[in-house]
């Protein structure tokens, strides 16, 4: 059965290159002021640098272009 | 919007779950997990959000479920002979059940994840088995021990045991090896008698 994971929330998953803890930190001023995100995680561990987004209501390309501006790449995984 | 696949999730824990039995934490990447569960790294990142997430779900998950089988039947009430010889029975058959979750949850007690488990997890079987031992104290049918003695005493023979039965060799290794209901009826009244004021 299929249910809902909670209303209105969805969960946006992109593979970067964000690399480093200083890249975290450039990646930190964008993210953590974005009203609509409400949770986020980069996975540095991983081969693909998963950042994971939890967001009311953005659209995958709105993240991609601010973290293009900043000089990092970023594409979203297909689910 | 997107929507939980309940079928999806259950096939990443499972799998998830094979690899850490089988290849340790080291062996776990969500990569070669997404490859082996048959779905994309992006479904395994919507439920989680990276590897050391996973590997806590899952054995919160677990460890949740195994104690929850051992309090079956079970009161804190209960004589101290009578609830510890069911303890070792619910312990036994949960094991002999499940050998992979329970070579997990032992994984995790001796890892750095321990610690983090162990604060989200429900502390009802603490609880109860913390009431069972003062009661049996209290009515005099139990010595007085620090925890750790106590527990070595109480489960560790039996948990021994079950590693020499699930590897199937005993001490001599060219022996087969079967733990039956005599061999654990003994183990458990030595440790009874120990454990007697």
């Amino acid at each position: 059965m299929e249910t809902m994971i909670e209303k209105e929330i969805d969960i946006l998953v992109f593979k970067t290159n964000i690399k480093y803890k200083k890249d975290l930190e450039k990646v930190q001023d964008i993210l953590k002021v974005h009203p609509k995100i409400t949770k986020w995680h980069v996975d540095l561990s991983d081969r693909d640098k998963v950042l994971r987004i939890e967001s009311i209501d953005i659209l995958p390309h709105q993240i991609i272009n601010q973290l293009q501006q900043v000089g990092f790449s970023c594409e979203e995984l297909p689910d | 919007m997107r929507v939980k696949d309940e079928k999806k999730v259950v096939a990443i824990k499972e799998k998830a779950l094979e690899i850490l039995v089988n290849k340790g934490f080291d062996g776990l990447s969500m990569q070669k997990l997404a490859k082996e569960a048959g779905v994309s790294p992006a479904t395994i990142y919507i439920y989680f959000k990276d590897r050391d997430d996973l590997i806590i779900q899952v054995a919160l998950e677990e460890i949740q479920k195994m104690l929850e089988a051992t309090l079956k039947g079970f009161s804190p009430e209960m004589h101290f002979e009578e609830g510890l010889k069911l303890q070792w029975i619910n312990r036994v058959n949960y094991f002999l059940k499940y050998p992979m979750q329970a070579h997990l949850s032992e994984q995790i007690k001796y890892s750095p994840y321990y610690n983090i488990v162990f604060q989200k997890m429900d502390k009802t079987f603490q609880k109860t088995m913390g009431e069972f031992v003062h009661n049996a104290i209290k009515r005099n049918e139990l010595v007085k021990l620090p925890l750790e003695v106590y527990w070595s005493i109480a489960f560790a023979p039996l948990y021994q045991l079950v590693k020499f039965h699930t590897s199937g060799r005993g001490l001599n290794r060219l022996e087969k090896f079967v733990l039956d209901e005599n061999m654990m009826d003994q183990t458990l009244k030595l440790v009874i008698k120990a454990l007697k004021p």
